[in-house]
């Protein structure tokens, strides 16, 4: 069998024909978003947080994370420079003062936002991170290879590595106390909030409670809950003071981050249809030249 | 029938009695209700064991309570439903209700009181709260969130042991020694300032000289007397921009209660003023008269009145046998203290030199001839011998 040129061009385009087809597919042929209404959710409140540190040592406490003895976490100066969840404290509180009025401050509390569409999870290659239907982002750590690509994808620069240990370094961050929520508790840094600015319960819940709140005392709240729609929407939510342009939040328009990356990646790979038409029109090439090759062999030989 | 009318007529005299009786402790309190039950209450039949209440958040403040004294108030309170992390908190119950005198009353905590009833914070708030009801804080974030914000407002301290005892050796709070006023209670010491000077835009005046210490410690006023509807952050962490524009009237208003009558020129002058001294008044104030408070001789009320100078008007019961002459320094011989004080002093006018030429025409005077023995400590004798009389010269 012999292909002309015009052959072998013709191929070529129903091939890229077949790969424009599949780069932009329709947004409803991504992954669906798994947050759902009945997911755990919190809500920080960062007008009514005082900054007292009680969810970074109740944290360090369920966690093990540290040796801190618990009077470090009296120290409340360190609030003031802003400082980012780490491998031993999975979450941080820090203090953004008011631009206009620097004795006006207040408190943001940071941790693992646990998204609804986590990029983290996307990133990984081997599903160590995965979304859990009832609000936590899970980590297992037998199958994570160490990549790190989950630091790099995460908008909120939450998962940290453990360069400190060089057997078995893990990716750590806020696991939402998973094994609490399995037995009906709520996470360790809720259940000690002496001011209630955290408020645990499920996503619609607490979002409604959220809303209330911005109603009620319309002068006290920016009119907004971050994380409603940030990224596709988070499990923790917040409320500010503020535009949260001041609270060390980034700004993030309400596309799920793995979108971005899933609508090209997952539109080249599904059904296995660009590679093989790649591979088709490789093959198909390879064997039109074989058979040029083989009519030249033969006649030399 | 004439025998049972008697009967039935004391049966519906009591029917009558007993029914407005069993009645009467819900009238006063359902007059000051609202007419509709569904406003507070879920359900149509609400009983006092199932009362099905509305959750009634601080935006819709229910406050009928009537008018509550201070002296009703709890003392201390011993909050322990939540003691874990650390020991209960000694709330000063009574010292905050003072406080809360300057601003809204008993309703700047107890922020839901229907007519009646001032129900505790954990009979709305509970100990542990649903995560399927978040309108309104469990408990622990009801009492935290109650406290600190004033607390966090006024000292930025939201250490945990300015109300928790961190250990057992902790000194639990003492009763405050006086109760009716934030001074001298478990209110740190305030410094009172000596004067205040405003600058006023009236322009005959425009200076106003404030005695703040005067008002104080010669008129014996309280805190509270002027200072009302304040918040701590009035007095703490206080920059101009923050404290709030009070009208003509609303500043007119503190000094009106006693000043109402005074021309303006009272307060009102082109320079600063010193503070008052008795001198002024023309009755400069030596010996006993000064460790006196105004109202030992003026009679009390929101004015001063002006009293007459002779001592007379105060120490009507002087005789010759109650007044010890001493402390004058002058201790009078035997002869001359049998008279009567009018003898030397005429028409009781203590002030004027004492005369003679009532019973001696040889022209003598007391300064020559005294009628005693002069003593050497007559200043201190006329000082140390407060307790028995006034000096009748000065």
């Amino acid at each position: 069998m012999t292909l002309d040129r015009r052959e072998i061009l013709r191929l070529a385009g129903v091939g890229c024909a077949a790969l424009a087809a599949g780069v932009r597919p329709a947004d409803a042929e991504l992954a669906p978003s798994p947050a759902s209404a009945d997911s755990w959710a919190v809500l920080m409140d960062t007008v009514a947080c005082i900054g007292c540190r009680k969810c970074e040592w109740a944290c360090n406490v369920e966690n093990r994370l540290s040796d801190a003895p618990a009077s470090t976490f009296d120290n409340l100066k360190v609030v003031d420079a802003p400082r980012r969840p780490e491998h031993d404290s999975f979450t941080v509180v820090n203090r953004f003062r008011s631009p206009a009025d620097r004795d006006h401050s207040w408190t943001v509390k940071l941790q693992c936002m646990h998204c609804a569409d986590p990029a983290c999870a996307s990133a990984c290659l081997v599903g160590a991170l995965a979304k859990d239907q009832t609000g936590p982002v899970t980590y297992d750590a037998w199958k994570c290879i160490g990549c790190r690509y989950c630091m790099v994808a995460c908008p909120f620069q939450i998962p940290a590595y453990e360069y400190n240990k060089p057997v078995q370094p893990q990716v750590r961050k806020c696991t939402f106390c998973a094994p609490r929520l399995a037995e009906g508790r709520s996470p360790a840094c809720v259940a000690i909030c002496p001011n209630e600015a955290l408020t645990f319960g499920r996503r619609q819940v607490v979002l409604d409670a959220a809303h209330t709140r911005i109603q009620a005392s319309p002068g006290r709240y920016f009119p907004h809950v971050y994380g409603e729609s940030e990224a596709g929407g988070t499990s923790w939510l917040y409320l500010a003071p503020v535009e949260f342009a001041y609270t060390g939040l980034p700004a993030l328009d309400d596309e799920p981050i793995p979108h971005h990356t899933e609508r090209i990646q997952h539109a080249i790979f599904k059904s296995f249809v660009p590679p093989l038409a790649l591979y088709g029109v490789l093959g198909l090439v390879m064997h039109a030249l074989r058979g040029d090759n083989g009519h030249q062999e033969n006649t030399s030989g | 029938m004439s025998r049972s009318r008697p009967w039935i007529v004391s049966l519906a005299l009591l029917l009558a009695a007993l029914l407005p009786a069993s009645a009467s402790p819900q009238t006063a309190a359902d007059k000051a209700m609202t007419e509709d039950c569904t406003e507070c209450h879920t359900c149509g039949v609400p009983t006092a064991r199932q009362p099905c209440l509305k959750a009634c958040p601080r935006t819709t403040m229910v406050h009928q309570a009537s008018k509550h004294q201070l002296r009703e108030a709890p003392g201390m309170m011993h909050l322990d439903q939540l003691a874990d992390l650390y020991l209960p908190v000694e709330f000063n119950h009574k010292a905050h209700a003072g406080m809360a005198e300057m601003g809204l009353d008993c309703a700047t905590c107890h922020h839901f009181s229907p007519p009646g009833v001032i129900p505790p914070c954990g009979e709305c708030h509970e100990p542990n709260g649903s995560a399927a009801d978040l309108s309104k804080p469990n408990l622990k974030g009801a009492y935290h969130r109650q406290c600190l914000a004033c607390h966090r407002e006024w000292s930025h301290d939201t250490k945990c042991i300015v109300c928790h005892a961190p250990s057992e050796q902790a000194k639990l709070a003492t009763a405050p020694p006086d109760p009716t006023d934030i001074v001298g209670t478990v209110h740190p010491a305030i410094a009172v300032p000596a004067k205040r000077v405003f600058t006023t835009p009236y322009q005959a005046g425009p200076v106003v000289t404030f005695q703040h210490q005067e008002h104080v410690d010669l008129f014996g006023f309280q805190c509270t007397d002027c200072h009302r509807e304040e918040g701590c952050a009035n007095c703490h962490d206080i920059t101009e921009a923050r404290r709030p524009a009070r009208t003509q009237e609303e500043v007119h208003a503190i000094c009106n209660d006693c000043h109402g009558a005074d021309a303006c020129a009272k307060c009102h002058d082109t320079r600063e003023r010193p503070g008052f001294t008795h001198n002024r008044t023309g009755f400069p104030l030596t010996g006993y008269h000064q460790q006196l408070d105004c109202w030992s001789c003026h009679p009390k009320g929101k004015r001063m009145k002006r009293i007459d100078s002779m001592c007379r008007s105060c120490h009507a019961n002087w005789s010759p046998e109650t007044f010890k002459h001493h402390v004058t320094g002058l201790v009078l011989d035997e002869v001359h203290a049998g008279l009567d004080c009018d003898a030397c002093h005429p028409d009781h006018r203590y002030n004027a030199s004492p005369v003679c030429d009532t019973c001696h025409d040889d022209g003598r005077t007391a300064d020559k001839a005294p009628p005693g023995v002069h003593s050497k400590t007559k200043s201190s004798g006329a000082s140390s011998s407060s307790g028995s009389a006034g000096g009748g010269t000065r």
